[in-house]
């Protein structure tokens, strides 16, 4: 096994986004197997720290600052890798689009919720704060997500997630996609009130919804 | 009343102070409103894009306009509130959506909740206003939820209370509201009688909601607090220094927009700045952090010469145990003992702001009740308090509960509890209630006991015909 996987798995372990980002581009340059690269290095990397996570040593600057990494890593591999280079695929577990809602600029939790599912090996499309319902619809389509994941942390700004399941059957377009929704105020009953597919209290949580709904 | 003890070093406050400054001139705040950003660039400060570099001179200049007390005026002048100096303000809890029952069920809290809240803090002697925004009214309609809150605290009780900051509109009603309350716009302009709550987000951001809410307070020369809660370790640094100085610089800056619109306009230096629990990245608020926090920032007012808000009966716990009971008790302690003047959040809540509970305001109000006890300290102005005179008349091996001296004096001199259990294990084992139980039995017994103070019939119609012919045009 090329010794560069060992050292992108610790470069994600250490959440050193840098140093992943430079591993990345040497696989690139030396044209090393890119998918050996993700499975051996950085995807091996990330479920070390999800594990940390799950047994309650690390913290969340662990796991924020590793999703990071590894997202950064990979971007420089997205290339390489829809080029069809190297042996076999890469999959990852399911594409989730992530955002807060119109009207809201609070994205702590958001963050949270995107860490923790990268750690968990879904792809996270997090496309910012204040988002209007058919942005969340437009990048969906664009990377082809089936989860719309929508954060709320004001009462006022929740009714923006009633926004987005509306707009979805407005435009005929609801059974196209799984729309979870979390954030402080919301509630199941808020869920079941305005027909979402899932609601959760916390990021753990979160993860799990979206594990059931995907796999 | 004690003397107010210090937490930081006067070299401590000086760093924070100049660490803060290079905050706000090198880094600088963004805001997001344009007739904001109009002000401050008129008033010469460096403005790119949204983002307004501010002359620590200047913010000095204009933090020193802003008075450091004022009064808060009352329908009834009795429960006229002086803001500042050694005076410490307690009132019900600020927003929280959700209601936590005695036995352990979790709801949406209504409009019902919000009338019990403000009667509950009518009748206690130890809120001093009915707060405002006591919980979010989720069952009534967004757009008018700020006129139905308004009238609650008018007609429910004749404390202060605190008007709605969200956006320019909403604020302009809570204050033509109190303005009709009090007999007029220029009234209130005089005798300010509306306070609000301005958030800045943190880290170095104000929104545009708030700024029109701060506009319109400005203007009409009432009252806000100007408050950063900075979540160390997310929003903010993991050090207590880079905290507060990254929520001292926020604001700095939101006083300094205030006296840029209207100089002298009062207002109070707020503080919720708490950390982060890293295993969940939840608010966590009842700790010593957060104490150090509010005891910081109560110092930090002192120095600029504002009153200050922060602090409250403060908790992560979910329900009332003793977890609720300790940390509420170890952060309004603080925030009491070293100078907070506006307690929002002094009653009621459970889980970080999350909800209130019944129970929880009422185990806060026993709180509160010792607390300002306990901040009366020792009366030793008089002979009769000295007590030389008893203490010779009953001389060696006596008792004193027979003297008329013990008979007048313990009335005036000790708490008598309203909600602790001080019986026998046998008087108490009759009925075995514990906190939450007792207090569920004596908040109930409250709400059916009171009775609003009765409200000018004339006044109330004018208010009432505002608030109707505000909710049609709201809610076309």
């Amino acid at each position: 096994m090329n010794a560069i996987f060992e050292e992108i798995k610790e470069a994600i372990i250490d959440g050193d986004e840098e140093l992943a980002v430079e591993l990345a581009e040497k696989v690139v340059a030396e044209k090393i197997d890119p998918v050996q690269a993700v499975q051996l290095g950085f995807i091996k990397g990330i479920e070390e720290v999800g594990k940390s996570w799950t047994n309650g040593e690390a913290f969340l600057p662990d796991v924020m600052m590793a999703a990071d990494a590894m997202k950064a890593g990979m971007d420089v591999l997205e290339g390489v890798l829809a080029a069809g280079e190297g042996e076999g695929t890469y999959e990852d577990k399911g594409k989730i689009i992530l955002g807060t809602v119109d009207g809201d600029i609070h994205d702590i939790g958001k963050n949270i919720v995107g860490a923790l599912l990268t750690a968990a090996g879904f792809k996270v499309y997090d496309i910012g704060t204040d988002q209007k319902a058919e942005n969340f619809v437009k990048k969906a389509d664009e990377v082809g997500a089936k989860i719309l994941a929508a954060s709320s942390l004001l009462t006022t700004t929740m009714k923006s997630q009633k926004v987005l399941i509306e707009y979805l059957n407005e435009q005929n377009i609801r059974d196209h996609y799984k729309v979870i929704i979390g954030g402080g105020p919301t509630s199941k009953k808020w869920g079941n009130e305005i027909g979402a597919d899932g609601w959760a209290e916390t990021a753990d949580e979160a993860v799990e919804l979206c594990k059931r709904m995907l796999i | 009343m004690l003397p107010k003890f210090d937490i930081l070093t006067v070299e401590q406050v000086d760093k924070i102070h100049k660490n803060s400054m290079k905050i706000l001139a090198e880094i600088g705040v963004e805001f997001s409103y344009d007739p904001a950003i109009e002000i401050l660039k008129n008033h010469g400060q460096r403005v790119e894009g949204h983002r307004v570099y501010f002359d620590p001179e200047f913010v000095e200049n204009m933090v020193e306009k802003a008075p450091s007390q004022f009064t808060l005026h009352a329908r009834n002048p009795e429960h006229n509130l002086v803001c500042g100096d050694e005076s410490i303000i307690y009132m019900p809890g600020y927003g929280a959506p959700f209601i936590y029952e005695a036995d352990g069920l979790k709801r949406d809290a209504t409009m019902d909740d919000y009338n019990n809240f403000v009667k509950l803090a009518g009748a206690s002697k130890n809120m001093h206003m009915t707060g405002g925004t006591v919980v979010e009214p989720t069952d009534i309609e967004d757009e008018i939820r700020h006129l139905k809150m308004a009238y609650s605290h008018i007609i429910n009780s004749d404390k202060c209370f605190m008007g709605s900051s969200s956006g320019y509109e909403k604020a302009q009603d809570s204050i033509e509201i109190t303005a009709l309350l009090h007999g007029g716009m220029d009234v209130i302009k005089a005798k300010p009688a509306l306070i609000c709550l301005i958030n800045s987000v943190t880290p170095l951001k104000y929104d545009d909601r708030m700024l029109g809410g701060l506009m319109a307070y400005a203007k009409a020369g009432q009252a806000m607090v100007i408050a950063s809660l900075v979540m160390s370790g997310s929003t903010g640094p993991a050090t207590m220094a880079g905290a507060l100085s990254l929520q001292n610089a926020e604001v700095l800056a939101g006083i300094t927009l205030a006296q840029c619109i209207n100089p002298g306009t009062p207002v109070v230096y707020g503080s919720t700045s708490a950390v982060t629990d890293m295993s969940t990245g939840s608010l966590s608020i009842g700790n010593p952090e957060n104490a150090l926090f509010t005891s910081a920032s109560a110092q930090l007012a002192r120095f600029y010469g504002v009153p200050c808000r922060g602090g409250g009966g403060l908790t992560d716990s979910k329900t009332v145990d003793a977890q609720a009971g300790y940390e509420s008790m170890m952060v309004l302690f603080a925030t009491s003992t070293t100078g907070v003047n506006f307690v929002m959040h002094t009653a009621g809540i459970l889980q970080y702001y999350m909800a209130m509970s019944y129970e929880k305001f009422m185990v806060d109000d026993e709180i509160s009740g010792m607390i300002l006890r306990y901040l009366k300290g020792f009366d030793c102005e008089s002979d009769e308090k000295m007590a030389f005179d008893v203490i010779e008349k009953v001389g060696p091996g006596g008792h004193f509960l027979t003297q008329k001296h013990t008979r007048k004096n313990f009335k005036l001199e000790f708490y008598r509890p309203a909600l602790s259990d001080r019986q026998s294990f046998d008087g108490w084992s009759k009925e075995s209630l514990d906190t939450n139980q007792r207090a569920k039995l004596k908040w109930q017994e409250v709400l059916a006991s009171y009775v609003p103070p009765v409200l000018d019939a004339a006044v109330n119609e004018k208010i009432l015909t505002y608030i109707e012919k505000r909710s049609k045009e709201l809610l076309k």
